[in-house]
C-alpha cells in the first residue's frame, strides 16, 4: 500500500532533459509523432502506434509529456506522464492513472469488503517500445507500414478495493506485449494504425489482471484499430477501437451476479490540434461500454476525454 | 464472439506479416508508380506558371533557413529554381522534362540527416501554404517526394 514508485524522480529527470534538449533541434514532423495514450506510449488516445514519440527523429533524442482527463457518467480517471524518444528507435514511458472508482461502495452491499467512500484506483505503467521496421511518413510509394513491437508493464494500487481484487482472484501486476503497424497514406492524408496486444488486463489493467475460475485467468490477442483523417497540417479527426477481454464476466455469473462484472470494448472518436511542434491537444468522445456494470445500473459509461501534451 | 475477435486477430497477424513480405517487391516498384502522376495535381499548382512561383519562393525560404540553409551555400538559387521547377512540373504530370542530376548523385558530398530531410518537407509545405495550394493538394505533392529520402539522406 506504501509502495511509492521514484516516479516523481523520473519525471523530474526527464523535465531536466527536456530543458536541455529544448535548445537542440528535434526534426519529426508535426503530429507524426502521435499523441500521448492513457498508458504514456505515443498513439491515438486509447490504443499505441508503431511512432516513436517525442519530436526526435533518427539521431536525435527527444521527450514529452502529457496530463489526461477522462470522465463518464460514473468514473473519472486523471493520468499524466513522461515519454523519451531515443533515435526514433526507442522510446521508454512512464504512466500513472488515479480513477475514481467511487461506485465501488456498493461492492460492499455484495459482501463486506470494507470499500471506502470516494476509494480511488491508481496504476503504474512503464511502457518500452521498439520501432522494428519501416518508415510510417515518408516511404509513400510503399503500403510498407512502420512496425513496432512494446510492452507495458502495470503495477495497480487499490487501496480498499484490494480486498474486491483478492475474492476476484486477479493480480494487482501484469504487462501486456503488443505490436502495431502504422501507415500514413500521404497522399490521400489519412493515417491506420492496427495493434495486435495480448493481454488478461481488466479494464486497462484498473480492475487488476486476470481472474479466479470459471473466470479467464489468461491472456488473449485483442486487436485494436486507429484511423486518423489530418484535414491541415494542425489537425487531425479519427475514431479508435479497442478490443478488450472480458475475464471476469463468468466468474460474476457462477457467484449469482449475472452479467454484473461484464467488461466491453472501447471506443472513441477524436479531433487533435497541434497549434506548434510542442503543443498538442487532444479532445474525444469516449464510449468505454459498461464497467463493473453491477454497480452502475448496467450504464454505459460515455463521455469526454481531454488530453495535453508538450513535446520536444 | 471470442471466436470472432480471434479472427480478427489472426487476420491483423496475418496482414502484418503478409505486408512484410509485399513490402520488397512494392518498394522495388516505387520509380515506376512514381512515374504516373495523379490526376490533376498539376493543375493544382497552377501549372508551370504557380510551379515557378511556388519554387521561386520555396529556394528563397530554404537558403534563409538556420536549419538547412548551409548546405545551399555553394548553390546557384536561379539554376536551382530552374532545375526544381522542371522536376516538380514533371512530378506533377506537366509537359515538363527535368534533366539535372538523379537524386542520389545531387546529394553525395551533403551531409543529410533525416531532421534535415523533414526541415526541408517543412519549408516546402509553408511555401506551398503560401501560394494557396489546398491542404489534400500539396500530401498528393509530398507523397510523389517522400520517397525520395533514401537517396536524399546520407547520414543514417
Amino acid at each position: 500500500m506504501t509502495h511509492r514508485p521514484p516516479f516523481p524522480l523520473l519525471a523530474a529527470a526527464a523535465l531536466t532533459l527536456v530543458s536541455g534538449l529544448a535548445q537542440a533541434d528535434t526534426g519529426k514532423l508535426l503530429l507524426t509523432g502521435g499523441v500521448s495514450t492513457i498508458a504514456g506510449s505515443a498513439g491515438g488516445g486509447l490504443t499505441p502506434w508503431a511512432v516513436i514519440g517525442s519530436n526526435a527523429t533518427e539521431g536525435e533524442m527527444g521527450v514529452s509529456a502529457y496530463a489526461t482527463r477522462a470522465a463518464t457518467q460514473d468514473y473519472g480517471l486523471t493520468g499524466y506522464g513522461v515519454a523519451l524518444g531515443l533515435y526514433d528507435r526507442v522510446e521508454l514511458s512512464l504512466a500513472r492513472q488515479d480513477f475514481d472508482a467511487s461506485p465501488a461502495i456498493a461492492l460492499n452491499g455484495i459482501a463486506p469488503f470494507g470499500v471506502t467512500p470516494g476509494q480511488h484506483i491508481k496504476m503504474d505503467v512503464v511502457g518500452v517500445k521498439l520501432r522494428v521496421a519501416g518508415d510510417a511518413v515518408l516511404n509513400s510509394d510503399s503500403w510498407m507500414p512502420q512496425i513496432a513491437v512494446g510492452l507495458e508493464h502495470k503495477r495497480v494500487h487499490p487501496g480498499s478495493i484490494g480486498s474486491v481484487l483478492d475474492f476476484l482472484g486477479t493480480k494487482t501486476s501484469g504487462t501486456d506485449v503488443y505490436v502495431s503497424a502504422t501507415k500514413l497514406l500521404l497522399a490521400q492524408s489519412v493515417l491506420v494504425n492496427g495493434t495486435l496486444r495480448y493481454t488478461n488486463a481488466n479494464q486497462n489493467g484498473l480492475l487488476g489482471f486476470g481472474s479466479a475460475s470459471p473466470g479467464k485467468n489468461s491472456r488473449s490477442l485483442q486487436p485494436e484499430f486507429s484511423v486518423a483523417y489530418l484535414i491541415n497540417k494542425h489537425l487531425a479527426v479519427g475514431a479508435e477501437v479497442r478490443f478488450k477481454p472480458n475475464n471476469l464476466q463468468a466468474l460474476g455469473a457462477a457467484a449469482g451476479l449475472g452479467a454484473a462484472l461484464r467488461e466491453d470494448d472501447w471506443k472513441d472518436i477524436f479531433v487533435a490540434w497541434a497549434p506548434s511542434k510542442n503543443v498538442s491537444l487532444t479532445l474525444a468522445y469516449v464510449d468505454l461500454g459498461r464497467i463493473v456494470p453491477g454497480i452502475t445500473n448496467n450504464r454505459r459509461q460515455t463521455g469526454y476525454y481531454l488530453s495535453a501534451q508538450v513535446a520536444f | 464472439m471470442t471466436h470472432h475477435r480471434t479472427l480478427i486477430a489472426l487476420a491483423i497477424a496475418t496482414t502484418i506479416a503478409v505486408g512484410g513480405l509485399l513490402a520488397l517487391p512494392v518498394f522495388a516498384q516505387g520509380t515506376a508508380a512514381m512515374a504516373t502522376a495523379p490526376a490533376g495535381l498539376y493543375q493544382a499548382l497552377g501549372e508551370k506558371p504557380g510551379i515557378t512561383r511556388l519554387m521561386d519562393d520555396f529556394v528563397n525560404r530554404v537558403v534563409k533557413d538556420p536549419r538547412i540553409g548551409g548546405h545551399f551555400k555553394d548553390v546557384k538559387p536561379a539554376a536551382l529554381k530552374e532545375s526544381l521547377t522542371d522536376q516538380i512540373c514533371q512530378l506533377s504530370g506537366g509537359p515538363c522534362k527535368y534533366e539535372g542530376a538523379d537524386m542520389k548523385s545531387a546529394h553525395a558530398d551533403m551531409d543529410i540527416n533525416k531532421g534535415h530531410f523533414n526541415a526541408l518537407v517543412e519549408v516546402l509545405q509553408s511555401a506551398m501554404d503560401a501560394q494557396g495550394i489546398p491542404f489534400a493538394q500539396q500530401n498528393r505533392l509530398l507523397a510523389l517526394l517522400a520517397p525520395m529520402h533514401r537517396d536524399v539522406i546520407t547520414t543514417r
